[in-house]
């Protein structure tokens, strides 16, 4: 694991990756276990008569299916969120955490290029992505029976866990190359934490404006359940769209960070 | 190998307002132990950082055992050292796994290699490296610079930290360097040190070199402060003006000055009188520096 940048990245991110994983499993299983109850017609009824906007802005539109309740509840928000502060931390890490704690110097007097070194730890935090989601993956194909989840596939599963990872992957990006442009810390963490929470409202609550509907085709959150994956199968557009994406703002920030001076 | 293993012409890095190095010239020879003195904030680390590529000249340029740090970079630093002044690493991994992984990173180390001078030091690798103290981290920053033999050794404050047995064997690692014809390139601000273990010094102030000096030539010409106690009052006037000595004051029966070169005039004027006791005390690095400042200074204003 100590043989080059890349597995010592993720040596290093062991622990995180490990409480992340179980954290997610934990509370995305948890949700998911409680469709069973969400599926009574007494809670049916009262889930009915919210309002139409507030329906909309929470993802509620369609409850009466498990597929529906684990976009809504799990993929669509509080997976989501959880992905997007483990890709905002990590990707802060890959440079610029590194870099304000004074440990970059050394490495990069080693014989590593600036670029080989970023794209190898981005590459490890890929791989970081990968695994969680994938064990998150498992977790719920094991919850099918005892949830009631039987009218989502494996392969509806693997499809909506394919768009978790990119849309994970596109924050880790935008967050890491803000980091490596920039060298600060603050600025890695702002942007990419910004630029979430504007996606999420992007999706839920602006397009329920008159005339600024176009606006969720802006947002990750779209990106990554507007095409409803648990339903419809893999959304080649929206991963295209996401794999993309995170390439240039990879490159971007990558030939930024080869540019620019290091910090002490 | 060719005979210069750093040279850098003109070598000005701005930094905003304040400028990080006005126009260096530097040249160290293949095989030699170069001191690079100078107070805090002269520009050392700069000039260090930017023959590793770490940050980017705003003018000059400069070549590192025949490489341009900027377009050969990783060819480079595979033959370079390097202990940054202030060794900071995650301090969660022992000491034996960051070196193999830094020794990995070069294509690898010895394990034997590593543990030789673990032993030379008296450093436990087994150790966390965040439970070490200053010099046993400090310790943990030399091997990793020497463990894979290089050809040039950049070092920034090498010896903060490290007692003085360890700064002697840091000596003595920085002398078998050069005795096999590489070269070892460290920054200072502690006269003493550089006087141990370099065969040149060369001095920066405000980014510019000052001067470079041969260290037993420096030694000879370095300033010494002197205090003569007499039997009686002593008048000033027949001090002045002799060759060597300034700042003079005389307090009745005492004499202060400071006596650059030759002691003779001083002594034989002094002898004249009745002389109870004589100090000499070498001047310390601020001392000397300013001499030197002063001079360049004069220099600059007259040309």
């Amino acid at each position: 694991m100590l043989r080059n940048v890349f597995t010592k990245w993720l040596w290093d991110a062991r622990r995180s990756v490990l409480v992340w994983t179980l954290a997610i499993v934990v509370v995305g299983g948890g949700y998911a276990a409680f469709w069973p109850t969400i599926n009574t017609p007494g809670i049916q009824e009262a889930l009915e008569s919210y309002p139409q906007g507030l329906r909309e802005a929470l993802n509620y539109d369609d409850l009466s299916t498990a597929s529906g309740y684990l976009t809504a509840s799990v993929y669509g928000l509080i997976v989501a969120l959880l992905l997007v502060v483990y890709a905002v931390s990590a990707g802060t890490r890959i440079i610029a955490g590194d870099e304000e704690a004074s440990t970059l110097d050394l490495i990069l007097a080693h014989p590593v290029s600036r670029i080989q070194l970023a794209l190898q730890r981005f590459a490890s935090f890929v791989l970081s992505v990968v695994i969680i989601v994938s064990v998150f993956w498992l977790g719920m194909l094991a919850l099918i029976v005892p949830a009631q989840l039987d009218d989502i596939s494996t392969g509806q599963f693997a499809a909506m866990h394919v768009h978790l990872v990119l849309f994970t992957s596109f924050f880790g990006a935008v967050t890491y190359a803000t980091g490596a442009a920039t060298g600060r810390k603050s600025f890695a963490i702002g942007i990419g934490s910004g630029v979430g929470v504007l996606g999420y409202f992007a999706q839920g609550i602006i397009p329920q404006l008159e005339g600024l509907e176009w606006v969720e085709n802006l947002s990750p959150f779209h990106w990554l359940i507007g095409g409803d994956p648990l339903r419809n199968g893999l959304q080649v557009g929206d991963c295209l769209l996401m794999l993309g994406l995170v390439g240039a703002v990879v490159m971007w920030g990558s030939w930024a960070f080869s540019r620019r001076d290091i910090a002490v | 190998m060719s005979d210069v293993a750093i040279s850098t012409e003109g070598l000005v890095k701005d930094y905003g307002p304040t400028r990080g190095l006005a126009g260096l010239d530097l040249e160290v020879r293949t095989g030699e132990v170069y001191g690079f003195l100078g107070p805090n904030g002269a520009g050392k680390t700069t000039a260090i950082r930017l023959l590793l590529d770490l940050i980017r000249p705003t003018r000059g340029k400069a070549v590192v055992l025949g490489l341009d740090p900027r377009t050969d970079g990783v060819v480079l630093r595979r033959r370079i050292g390097y202990l940054p002044g202030d060794f900071a690493v995650d301090g969660r991994q022992t000491g034996a796994e960051l070196l193999t992984y830094l020794g990995n990173l070069r294509g690898g180390v010895a394990a034997a290699r590593i543990d030789e001078l673990a032993q030379r030091l008296d450093l436990d690798l087994g150790l966390r490296i965040r439970t070490l103290s200053r010099g046993n981290r400090q310790k943990v920053g030399v091997i990793q610079a020497f463990m894979h033999e290089p050809d040039l050794l950049i070092l920034d404050e090498p010896t903060s930290g490290l007692d003085p047995f360890l700064q002697h064997e840091f000596s003595d690692l920085a002398h078998e360097v050069s005795a096999d014809g590489r070269t070892v390139f460290m920054s200072s601000h502690v006269m003493s040190e550089v006087q141990r273990t370099a065969h040149r010094v060369g001095m920066i102030r405000d980014g510019r070199l000052v001067t470079v000096e041969r260290v037993e030539e420096l030694r000879e010409r370095s300033m010494r402060k002197v205090e003569i106690q007499f039997g009686g009052p002593v008048r000033a006037q027949s001090f002045v003006g002799l060759p060597g000595v300034t700042d003079l004051r005389v307090n009745g029966s005492v004499l202060r000055c400071r006596l650059d070169g030759r002691a003779d005039a001083l002594v034989k004027e002094a002898a004249r009188h009745t002389v109870v006791t004589l100090s000499v005390e070498e001047a310390d690095l601020e001392e000397l520096f300013f001499h030197y400042y002063d001079q360049s200074d004069e220099a600059g204003g007259a040309a």
